[in-house]
């Protein structure tokens, strides 16, 4: 059987198309025709966008004939799919929420916008937890996504769709979001290259926002090259978001460098933290050896105020995603409870039927966090909290050119195994400082922990705007490691045990 | 119910204001590029922004950051380089993101003032000015030769933006009780505001009368608004409270609001006073509520009782990075500020010698400030330029602010009467070609039959007769044919002059110089 599109790289697809071994329109019906076939039990798409993704294909397929492939973008013929919570014109964005079940974006966002100016194929939106809030893709309103590498567990999340659709090599890439872990601990455990990138190098404009001092657009990927490619894409001042910030890297310009000559920072306070499987913490040992022997020098760095940064973060994210939310109000959009008499009772119980449970928990942590009183016992020490851990990274980066952690502290895990909402959350421990700090971050996969067989990845963090260095590493430690594989049972075609 | 000057013999106002105002004169909203538009069908000014569609994000509008940082520097105040918008939590569907964009504990314009010149004649004002001797002091007033004048502090003015526009159908009047259904206009989501806030240094209902008259001129002369009270572009709510004169405490206010002109500011917070008074006076409460001031009942009403502070669950907008306002910014702006009323009025007494009264009153409206500036520099070509000053303030000042008020929503610039024909009517005065009354007739005539007013002048042969001789011949005859009206002027009776030189301007068909009639009447009479 012919390898699927999906699991091709970009390089082999654009060879591919350059040579005319097949045509744009031919990779966009090969792409549904799998995911029709392979995406049954791992549920990743709630919507494909057979028509857009035909239209672009058309174009693309036409400049091929005129021997125009190279103008039509980087990404040019390349599936791309992305998560619920990015706007795309004409396509629902339902967050996986029933208060968004019929709602159909009149806009596209920046990301996604610049992703098709690029030549990109946009095949669907992807499941998610309801509104980014939750680690696993188990609170989606339509129902949980699976891990393609094994079906009985999740598949991280909140971009849980985002990547076990790579993982299952539906597609190429997609994109996800970020706001303390969302795209780096799927990317860990779906054994993928996930890059959150500093916060202002993508555009949030179009992005349902969650936490929007936190929150950002990255790719998942199969190798670092194809994320480099995606970042270069979507990267960039955008005059729609004042925090995004002009960007004149190319991404993948240093990606063949090595490390030799680099310093790379490891916390050993990550290392002893309770609750680290040991498989975990053996391959991120593993991976930090690895570099060391291609080079790189290995320094110890302290982030002291590293353990304060959950709460922070369970303080600053509510916040946010209260304000941000209180928008679904039943009135313009979204699902609107009937038969009520007065505003007040419409609002109550639109809110409380649309929203699911993990939504109206933050939501309620926010408004009791922001009230008065209260606001100066949390929301202001949390707000010096960033500051002290913003400062804690800054001094790292005086000796270090990026550090290497753990991304989650386990591979992934069943689905329903944790119903505890706190003990939900201590698995983003190791990613939510770098996003209390606005640093890049980026999942990279080592192979397979030694106890659970599953997909381990390691998280290697970059100062602001120097998200090049850790895709350097990154891509050091693929020579080691190898590209990331499609999951078993969907490799070479396969769609699923 | 006691009137205002009964309630003021015990009583004494404690009143701040509140003032919106919208950048009407901005292209595009505050955070968004949707056109500013009053008027236009509802919701074409939309966009996903000022919509609050999920995923859109505020950019926010420099130029009504330089609007605000205007009013700032215009009304005294220090401008704050760094401050942040911050998001007020609210539910109602007239504010799509369910949030407020607006400033926090820092504004962009913090601790202003504005000078107040009240002339002190009415019966509120009387208590303030009669335990002082002019020039002295008492906390913010300080007594001048005709009035005091009244230092009233601005806390601050911040950035935020307007609401969208509610409009209920089925109840009576587009009132919400009663109404089957709420349509919502989301075109005015998004304008530019701006909102003072003054510290609670006004005591009467005409002190902040002119407080907002002075405000309004003020944003006129900036041109940052349009400032109609009567389109909701400029709008104010007062916070009223009372307490016993002598005493500091201050007492439960009430907050104003629909006071949508300048009469209605003061009735309403005339009435609020003596209800207030009324209600302590019989051993009453003042419950902290929002009133409402209904011009045609001419009394306020409850529209709700504030039993708590709201909490507005107050937080820097983390979608807009702080504001950090350079020198070379606000240096900037500040070479933008036009001349000030009140800059405008000092100059026209000091370089054109005119009163103060007059200065005034030119400077009041913007098109008259800038009619007589056009006429002055006019005027300056002339030989004896200086001279026409006062005779134009005149014309403004009476004639022309007659007509304007006659013919209600007409621009001066759209008139017949340019500034080259002021200056040729009051030519023909100053030169004594015709007379002051007769320049009334050809006033009119200008604005009838838009013509130049030499050209009416010769049309109607209107020249004045200035002759010495031809007019003593006249008074020789007036003299002659009255007798005993001459008599009686030699008794005593100095009014009979009027009659002499109603005689004479008779017989010379209005058209007879009055000062040399006077001069010559005085001299044969004695």
């Amino acid at each position: 059987m012919a390898t699927p599109f999906g699991s091709m790289s970009i390089g082999e697809l654009q060879a591919g198309l350059a040579a005319k071994e097949f045509s744009a329109a031919e990779v966009a019906r090969g792409t549904f025709e799998r995911i029709e076939a392979a995406d049954g039990v791992v549920h990743s798409f709630l919507e494909t966008t057979e028509a857009l993704a035909l239209d672009a294909a058309a174009r693309i397929d036409g400049a091929i004939a005129e021997g125009r492939l190279a103008e039509m973008g980087p990404l040019a013929g390349v599936p791309v799919g992305y998560k619920d919570n990015l706007n795309l014109t004409d396509t629902h964005t339902t967050c996986a929420s029933n208060m968004l079940r019929d709602y159909v974006s009149p806009y596209t966002a920046t990301c996604v916008e610049r992703t098709l100016r690029a030549g990109a194929l946009p095949i669907g939106k992807l499941n998610m937890d309801e509104f980014a809030f939750g680690g696993s893709t188990e609170t989606s309103a339509f129902g949980p996504t699976r891990n393609p590498w094994d079906t009985e567990r999740v598949p991280g999340g909140s971009s849980g769709g985002s990547a076990a659709a790579v993982a299952a090599g539906l597609v190429p890439v997609s994109l996800g979001s970020d706001t303390g872990g969302s795209i780096r601990q799927p990317g860990s455990f779906c054994g993928l290259v996930a890059v959150k990138p500093t916060y202002g190098v993508v555009s949030r404009y179009g992005v349902v926002a969650f936490g929007s001092s936190l929150d950002q657009v990255g790719p998942f990927a199969r190798s670092v090259e194809d994320a480099a490619l995606v970042l270069n894409a979507i990267a960039g001042r955008d005059a729609l978001d004042c925090t995004s910030q002009p960007s004149d890297v190319d991404f993948t310009a240093n990606l063949a460098e090595g490390v030799r000559g680099m310093k790379i920072g490891v916390v050993p306070a990550f290392l002893e933290a309770a609750g680290l499987a040991p498989e975990v913490r053996a391959k991120t040992q593993e991976a930090a050896l690895a570099l060391e022997k291609m080079g790189a020098e290995l320094v110890e760095v302290e982030l002291p105020h590293a353990q304060a940064a959950m709460s922070a973060y369970y303080v600053l994210g509510p916040c946010e995603a209260f304000s941000n939310l209180a928008r679904f109000d039943s009135v313009r959009y979204g699902y609107c409870d009937p038969g009520h008499k007065d505003l007040g009772s419409q609002y109550e119980a639109s809110r409380a039927r649309g929203f699911g449970p993990e939504a109206r928990r933050r939501i309620m942590l926010g408004s009791y966090l922001l009230s008065a009183g209260v606001y100066d016992t949390y929301y202001y020490p949390a707000q010096q909290v960033r500051t002290l851990i913003t400062r804690d990274f800054a001094v790292a980066y005086e000796s270090v050119d990026c550090i290497l952690a753990p991304v989650a502290p386990r591979t992934a895990f069943k689905l329903g195994e944790i119903g505890d909402p706190t003990e939900m959350y201590l698995g983003d421990m190791f990613t939510i400082s770098i996003n209390i700090a606005g640093n890049g971050g980026m999942s990279v996969p080592v192979g397979l922990g030694a106890d659970t067989g599953l997909p381990v990845g390691v998280q290697l963090i970059a100062p602001p705007f120097k998200d090049a260095n850790m895709l350097r590493a990154a891509a050091a430690l693929e020579t080691v490691y190898g590209p990331a594989p499609v999951a078993p049972d969907y490799a070479d075609g396969k769609v699923g045990a | 119910m006691k009137t205002l000057e009964e309630v003021f013999e015990t009583w004494e106002a404690v009143i701040g204001l509140e003032i919106h105002a919208e950048l009407t004169t901005l292209e595009t909203k505050m955070f968004c590029g949707c056109k500013l538009e009053f008027g236009a069908a509802p919701n074409t000014h939309t966009c996903p922004v000022c919509l609050g569609l999920p995923g859109a994000l505020p950019v926010p509008n420099r130029a009504a950051i330089e609007s605000i940082v205007l009013a700032g520097l215009a009304t005294n105040c220090d401008i704050e380089k760094h401050s942040m918008f911050y998001r007020k939590n609210y539910m109602y569907p007239d504010m799509a993101k369910n949030f407020q964009t607006t400033q926090g504990p820092i504004a962009f314009c913090m601790r202003g003032h504005l000078d107040l010149d009240v002339d002190g004649r009415g019966a509120a004002e009387r208590y303030r000015l009669d335990a002082l001797a002019p020039g002295e002091r008492d906390g913010n007033i300080t007594r001048t030769e005709d009035g005091y004048v009244a230092h009233v502090g601005i806390t601050r003015i911040h950035m935020e933006e307007d609401a969208g526009k509610m409009v209920h159908l089925g109840g009576g009047e587009g009132r919400i009780a009663g109404a089957t259904h709420s349509l919502v206009d989301y075109n005015r989501a998004g304008t530019p505001l701006i909102e003072l806030v003054t510290e609670p240094d006004l005591r009467t209902p005409e002190e902040a009368r002119l407080f907002m008259q002075k405000l309004r001129q003020i944003y006129l002369a900036l041109r940052i608004s349009d400032c109609s009270m009567e389109e909701g572009s400029l709008r104010c709510d007062g916070n009223v409270s009372l307490r016993r004169r002598g005493t500091t405490a201050f007492g439960t206010k009430t907050e104003l609001k629909n006071m949508n002109s300048f009469k209605n500011l003061h009735d309403g917070l005339a009435y609020e006073i003596c209800r207030q008074a009324e209600v302590l006076e019989e051993g009453g409460v003042i419950y902290q509520e929002t009133r409402h001031w209904d011009p045609s009942a001419k009394r306020t009403i409850v529209m709700r009782v504030k039993e708590t502070a709201d909490d507005y669950r107050l937080f820097p907008e983390p979608d807009l990075a702080p504001y950090d306002l350079t020198d070379e910014f606000i240096e900037g702006v500040r070479a933008k500020l036009p001349e000030l009323p009140d800059q405008k009025a000092a100059r026209y007494a000091a370089d054109f010698g005119l009163t103060s009264y007059d200065a005034r009153h030119l400077v009041e409206r913007r098109a008259t400030a800038d009619f007589f500036d056009e006429c002055m520099a006019l005027a300056a070509t002339e030989a004896d330029g200086g001279a026409f000053a006062k005779p134009l303030a005149n014309l403004i000042i009476n004639d022309v602010t007659a007509w304007l008020n006659a013919h209600e929503g007409e621009a001066l610039v759209a008139t017949p009467l340019s500034a080259a024909r002021a200056v040729a009517l009051v030519k023909l005065t100053v030169a004594d070609v015709i007379s002051s009354k007769q320049a009334k007739e050809v006033f009119a005539a200008i604005m009838d039959e838009d013509a130049d007013p030499e050209a009416i002048v010769e049309a109607r042969g209107m020249k004045q007769v200035s002759d010495t001789g031809a007019i003593e011949a006249v008074v020789d005859e007036v003299i002659a044919a009255n007798p005993d009206e001459v008599a009686r002027y030699r008794d005593g009776n100095d009014k009979l002059i009027g009659f002499f030189v109603g005689q004479c301007m008779k017989a010379m068909r209005g058209q007879g110089n009055p000062k040399i009639i006077n001069e010559l009447l005085a001299k044969k009479l004695r």
